[in-house]
């Protein structure tokens, strides 16, 4: 039977596959090029001349704006000439199979790798052995805990303080009089959502109460969810004047629930998506709502990127270490753009990010 | 078979009782549904606001599609662990392959509802007829679903198609269509399964397969098409979700594992197979979502909520199982040492 060979072939594959992972060369065995820093001529500064292979691990790629921002390292990295491979890995939400791959990479012979580390510490002993093991290793965005220089080279965060001191400052000015705010977060104890609450509460005086749940209330980024706990909050709360969410385009199946109870959208802060910009226009002949996005930062990996490969390959080492979004679209002051809605975009596009949206639109095809 | 002796006193009851009977499992969770409602509107009564209903009712409608497709899967003594990967892979083509153009979602349907029948048949040729275990079977076509899902997605959702959004996600004079729907296939799961003669075959086949096979029904086809019935059904839950969530994930179907069991065994339907109760199971879905819902507008810690719908597996699973007055007797003294025993 057709259908049961091509199981078994399948699962020849994948243990063949592997066994070849687990049976490649142990990489390098000091972190980086050593020496004054060099340059690929035509190359950006930080692309030195040293050859190496570089390797990307997502804990979850299961979504558009990892797609983009999995699209985003690879087109950084092909501006140096010197990374001559990349290899990619999906945890796909499952921290075991993260730590896996992150040992599979480094036992095949990748001498730099840029680690998106969802589950935060429980990734930290395969950081800190790809470390030990000589790979410059450089986790972004999430917080792994541990230090620089022992655990691994770097850890290049998102400012996300900044995002919230933006939102606080949008707030204050488009709902001057205070009022009720609810805000919708990641999964439950991410740094990133617990930085921004933060920045949030302390950016904004006690005519500002945050409602539900708190630091915030968890919808795990998930639409399905988010429209879920949404539908609770409407019926508990009869007065919401701001919705602060930091994955934005979740809200969209969720906000028509507010015109259906008979009651206004809310101020949004936010952070954008082709999606949502699309959905403020919709709505504004309805039921008109005021809005502001920072970027999603799916420019950060570029940043891990640079920094890995300057220090595998001997290229200039960039000086920054976060990456600060800046804010992308008021829709009641215009600046720096106005609510940015492109029809003939894919909904799951982000035009804050370098990557344009034509290209985006291709991903995944 | 082998179920507990109240089981049988409730089977030999219902006999005795006329062709209008009410199974036990309706009755326990139908009371535990209204208590539930009670309590919720005593606790918050915006859990029982209409706001939230419709938040509700709707995934509670997937629930209760979904949960016929795995209480069809038990009625055979089997389990379905791919229903999480049938209703992924079904929402993921869907949004996929229309791409937003609502002129292309027919076809979609055609192609989720093919996979869906390949999965499911799948399924039935390595457990009903190369006899492997329904656990590890399923686990692999689960496996296998995601495989294509992620092929076909690259794990990227997209958006619903207004087409799509509409009918399953929308609503007639404040009915969700999706409860509609969950509805309909009620009655039509009941209808076959209960008045016709391949469904009383297929219910006689599942309490008692050597007897079945002795009395020269085709046992082994009814067992493997139990699994195509299943993925057909796993298929419009996903079918749904996708009218129902704007930008669903890839994953999305994985919420719904453990609730789809915990519906069955809640309804009343027993583990070792056998007799199927499908208003009940639906019944169940709409208790277990209220409970989620209530715990999610009460503002309890989001650890709760699975630990919930753990805990009504287990009083579940108890509820039918443990023979109550027998464990009552027992622990009572007065009653285990009658007072006219020898000394």
């Amino acid at each position: 039977m057709s259908l049961t060979r091509n199981l078994v072939t399948g699962a020849a594959i994948t243990s063949l596959a592997v066994a070849l992972a687990a049976c490649g060369s142990t990489g390098s065995t000091s972190n980086g090029a050593e020496g004054p820093a060099t340059r690929v001529d035509g190359a950006p500064e930080w692309c030195g001349t040293k050859k190496i292979e570089l390797g990307l691990v997502d804990g979850y790629g299961g979504n558009s704006w990892r797609l983009v921002t999995t699209a985003s390292g690879k087109a950084e990295a092909a501006k140096c000439p010197s990374v001559t491979g990349f290899k990619y890995a999906d945890g796909q939400g499952d921290v075991q199979k993260s730590i896996s791959d992150i040992k599979g990479l480094v036992s095949s012979g990748v001498d730099a790798l840029v680690v998106f580390p969802d589950a935060g510490k429980a990734v930290l002993p395969a950081l800190t052995a790809s470390y030990k093991a000589g790979v410059v290793t450089v986790p972004y965005r999430v917080d792994p805990g541990g230090k620089a220089g022992v655990n691994y080279d770097k850890w290049i965060g998102d400012d996300f303080a900044n995002d919230g001191v933006n939102w606080a400052t949008w707030i204050k000015k488009n709902v001057p009089d205070g009022g009720n705010v609810l805000f919708l977060g990641g999964p439950a104890g991410n740094s990133q959502s617990i930085e921004e609450y933060e920045a949030m509460r302390k950016n904004l005086p006690d005519s500002y109460e945050f409602i539900g749940q708190k630091p915030f209330q968890p919808t795990n980024w998930d639409p399905a969810l988010t429209q879920q706990l949404l539908t609770a909050d409407i019926a508990k709360y009869p007065q919401i004047d701001v919705i602060v969410s930091d994955f934005g385009p979740t809200l969209v199946s969720a906000l028509p629930l507010f015109a259906k109870s008979g009651r206004d959208i809310p101020a949004l802060a936010t952070t954008d998506g082709n999606s949502l910009s699309c959905f403020w226009e919709d709505s504004q002949k309805t039921s008109p709502f005021k809005m502001t996005t920072v970027t999603t930062g799916n420019d950060n990996v570029r940043l891990a990127v640079q920094y890995a490969v300057a220090k595998a390959t001997g290229g200039k080492v960039p000086s920054a270490d976060a990456f600060k979004g800046p804010v992308f679209e008021d829709s009641v002051s215009g600046e720096p753009n106005p609510v940015q809605c492109r029809k003939d975009l894919p909904g799951d596009t982000y035009l804050s990010a370098e990557m344009p949206g034509e290209e985006q639109a291709k991903l995944g095809d | 078979m082998v179920i507990t002796g109240e089981n049988d006193v409730a089977v030999q009851t219902n006999r005795s009782g006329g062709r209008v009977t009410v199974s036990r499992g309706l009755v326990t969770i139908g009371v535990a549904t209204v208590a539930l409602f009670v309590l919720s509107a005593a606790l918050d009564p915006a859990s029982v606001s209409g706001t939230s209903l419709s938040g509700m009712l709707p995934v509670a409608a997937v629930l209760a599609i979904a949960g016929l497709g795995q209480m069809l899967v038990v009625q055979q003594g089997g389990i379905d662990l791919s229903v999480a990967g049938g209703i992924s892979l079904a929402l993921i083509v869907v949004t996929h392959v229309p791409d937003g153009d609502s002129g292309r979602l027919v076809p979609a349907i055609g192609i989720a509802l093919v996979f869906a029948v390949v999965a499911g048949l799948l399924n039935g040729v390595l457990i009903g007829l190369l006899g492997l275990n329904a656990i590890i079977a399923t686990l692999g076509t689960n496996a296998l679903l995601y495989g294509v899902n992620l092929e076909i997605s690259g794990g990227r959702p997209r958006i619903t198609t207004n087409l799509l959004a509409d009918v399953a996600g929308g609503t007639t004079a404040g009915v969700p269509h999706a409860v509609v729907i969950a509805l309909v296939t009620l009655g039509v799961v009941t209808l076959l399964v209960k008045k016709t003669v391949a469904g009383r075959r297929f219910e006689a086949i599942g309490s008692n397969r050597l007897a079945a096979r002795t009395a020269g029904l085709r046992e082994r086809r009814h067992h493997c098409l139990t699994y195509v019935w299943a993925q057909l059904l796993y298929c419009l839950a996903g079918i749904l979700i996708a009218g129902i969530t704007s930008q669903p994930t890839a994953y999305s179907g994985d919420r719904y594992l453990l609730p789809s069991i915990a519906v069955v065994v809640l309804g009343g339907t027993s583990l070792l197979g056998g007799r199927g109760f499908p208003l009940p199971t639906v019944v169940a879905a709409v208790f277990l979502q209220q409970l989620v819902q209530l715990v999610s507008v009460l503002g309890v810690s989001p650890a709760i909520s699975p630990l919930v719908q753990a805990a009504a597996l287990a009083v579940g699973v108890s509820l039918y199982t443990i023979r109550w007055t027998a464990l009552v007797r027992r622990l009572t003294p007065d009653r285990a040492a009658p007072s006219g025993a020898p000394t």
